[in-house]
């Protein structure tokens, strides 16, 4: 068996852009190639109150460049004292991964805030930190293909989060179906200016 | 023949043999004094200063003899002082005045803002107290560059324990590895010392509420109460008087608006001049770092009663 190190322990992870919020959600699954290993990962992360990012790919570098991140929002916390816009967060990040263009880590992020005057901001981008800025919907993971096509087809523009929230599960649950490698299960963060939301689903557990 | 002195002024001049204080000779010291001094008694005279300067307690007052010994902060002087540091200090003496004092349920600190001009932009950034990382904040007193440097690798330092350990760092610690970074410009690299005293308040889990002050030699101590900046003598006097173990909160900062009102220069006491701040665990158990407003501020010194001039404090 060929050994692909982006598919070493499998991930999905898509972000969605709703009416003045949106959402963020990752499967569960961590594998070590075909045996799984845990069923709870936590791929999604808090920047703070309003910057999310999740991120696909090797799992040692998920939680290293989440560690890395923490460090130095925390110092721009301190000598700014202000939180970090998703705009320049995504900026810093995709810094940090071009710093190692020759060694990368092994992950692809998925970045998702809400920017100034409410307005929700998502962007993807390859380990190596070209970012993709998009208006409604980004994917990510080894379930990447499956992601676009059930997003495309389910996606409408400005939904507010109770529906968004619904859109994004279906297309989370039924793309990971498709891929052996993710899967068991769901974690969905809805994001609006006045509340985070965290849900756990329950799809098919394999 | 006719001789002729023009007098300039209705004084005679003085001569050796009558005026004994008015005709002076060049001393060992660089000084003048009324005696001529011979090769052998400048040496003598030399010994038994020195003997002298090392009886003395650490006065602020350095004689002409120690120039020698205080151009490079990397050696010792003969009486076994760093005198570059010890002129650290002697700034920091002369810069607002800071007092932290450790409460059994936080950690109070009170600054007191030398700048008080209507032209400043009072933003929300803060002069005296600085946030170190969630846990831990400092107040500073002595030179704002330096400090704002030390700040900075005090912040860095933190996050890279963080991120290590996945862990906030304990206080000691880092309160270590700054004064570590302090020693060494105590002994190596020809540069000078920070001139800035801090004042660490913090928490952590395996030890609870600390409150530490460093100097600029690297020292630092855990105490209960403390000041830094000018007056801080006389602040440390009353604190040792008035502090009770245990007391609350509030407690602590009617002692610490009562302690600075007492020694700070100014009059009287307005929100202007001071920075409060309090380290405290909220009731879901996370440390918060929490600066006053203005309004609170003015709103405590009417409380304790310490906006009127220091004669009438309660």
């Amino acid at each position: 068996m060929a050994m692909q190190i982006f598919e070493y322990n499998g991930s999905a992870v898509v972000a969605m852009v709703g009416k003045n919020c949106f959402a963020i959600a990752s499967d569960r699954r961590l594998g070590v190639q075909l045996q799984t290993i845990a069923t709870d990962f936590q791929r999604i992360s808090k920047i703070h109150d309003r910057v999310f990012i999740g991120l696909s790919g090797l799992a040692t570098d998920v939680q290293t460049l989440y560690q890395r991140l923490v460090f130095r929002h925390k110092l721009y916390q301190l000598r700014e004292e202000r939180d970090m816009k998703p705009e320049t967060f995504a900026s810093l990040v995709s810094a940090i991964l071009y710093e190692k263009r020759f060694g990368p880590y092994l992950c692809q992020p998925v970045i998702a805030g809400l920017g100034e005057d409410d307005k929700p901001f998502i962007c993807t981008m390859d380990s190596i930190g070209a970012k993709e800025l998009a208006k409604d919907f980004v994917v990510s993971g080894t379930a990447s293909e499956s992601l676009y096509g059930a997003c495309e087809a389910m996606y409408k523009p400005d939904m507010e989060a109770e529906e968004l929230f619904e859109t994004i599960s279906q297309a989370l649950l039924s793309s990971v179906d498709r891929d052996c490698l993710s899967g068991w299960g769901g974690h969905v963060y809805v994001v609006t200016p006045t509340e985070i939301k965290e849900r756990i689903l329950k799809g098919r557990m394999d | 023949a006719e001789t002729l002195q023009i007098v300039v002024s209705s004084s005679p001049v003085p001569s050796h043999a009558n005026d004994k204080e008015s005709y002076l000779w060049r001393s060992h010291t660089g000084g003048f004094g009324t005696t001529l001094e011979s090769r052998g008694s400048c040496k003598r005279n030399q010994g038994i200063e020195n003997q002298k300067k090392s009886e003395r307690k650490v006065s602020s007052a350095v004689s002409n003899m120690s120039r020698r010994y205080d151009s490079r902060t990397t050696i010792f002087s003969p009486e076994g002082r760093l005198y570059q540091v010890e002129y650290a200090m002697e700034a920091i003496g002369n810069a607002g005045s800071a007092i932290g004092i450790l409460a059994k349920d936080g950690v109070v600190l009170i600054g007191e803002k030398k700048v008080t001009s209507k032209l400043l932009q009072t933003s929300t950034s803060a002069e005296k107290m600085y946030k170190i990382d969630d846990h831990v904040a400092c107040a500073v007193a002595g030179i704002m560059s330096d400090a704002n440097i030390l700040i900075n690798t005090a912040r860095v330092q933190a996050q890279r324990y963080t991120f290590m350990y996945q862990e906030p760092m304990p206080v000691e610690q880092l309160v270590q590895s700054l004064c570590d970074t302090k020693q060494g410009y105590t002994q190596f690299g020809g540069l000078r010392p920070f001139g800035v005293s801090f004042l660490f308040a913090g928490w952590d889990k395996n030890h609870g509420f600390q409150l530490y002050m460093s100097d600029p030699s690297g020292n630092y101590g855990g105490w209960k109460a403390a000041a830094v900046g000018a007056n801080n003598q006389a602040a440390q006097s009353i604190l040792k008087q008035d502090y009770k173990d245990d007391a609350s909160r509030e407690e602590v900062v009617e002692l610490a608006l009562k302690v600075l009102s007492k020694t700070m220069d100014s009059t009287s006491l307005t929100s202007e001049k001071l920075e409060l701040a309090e380290v405290f665990l909220t009731p879901s158990g996370s440390v918060q770092y929490h600066v006053h407003s203005p309004e609170s501020l003015t709103k405590l010194l009417v409380k304790h009663g310490v906006t009127q001039p220091a004669a009438e404090t309660s």
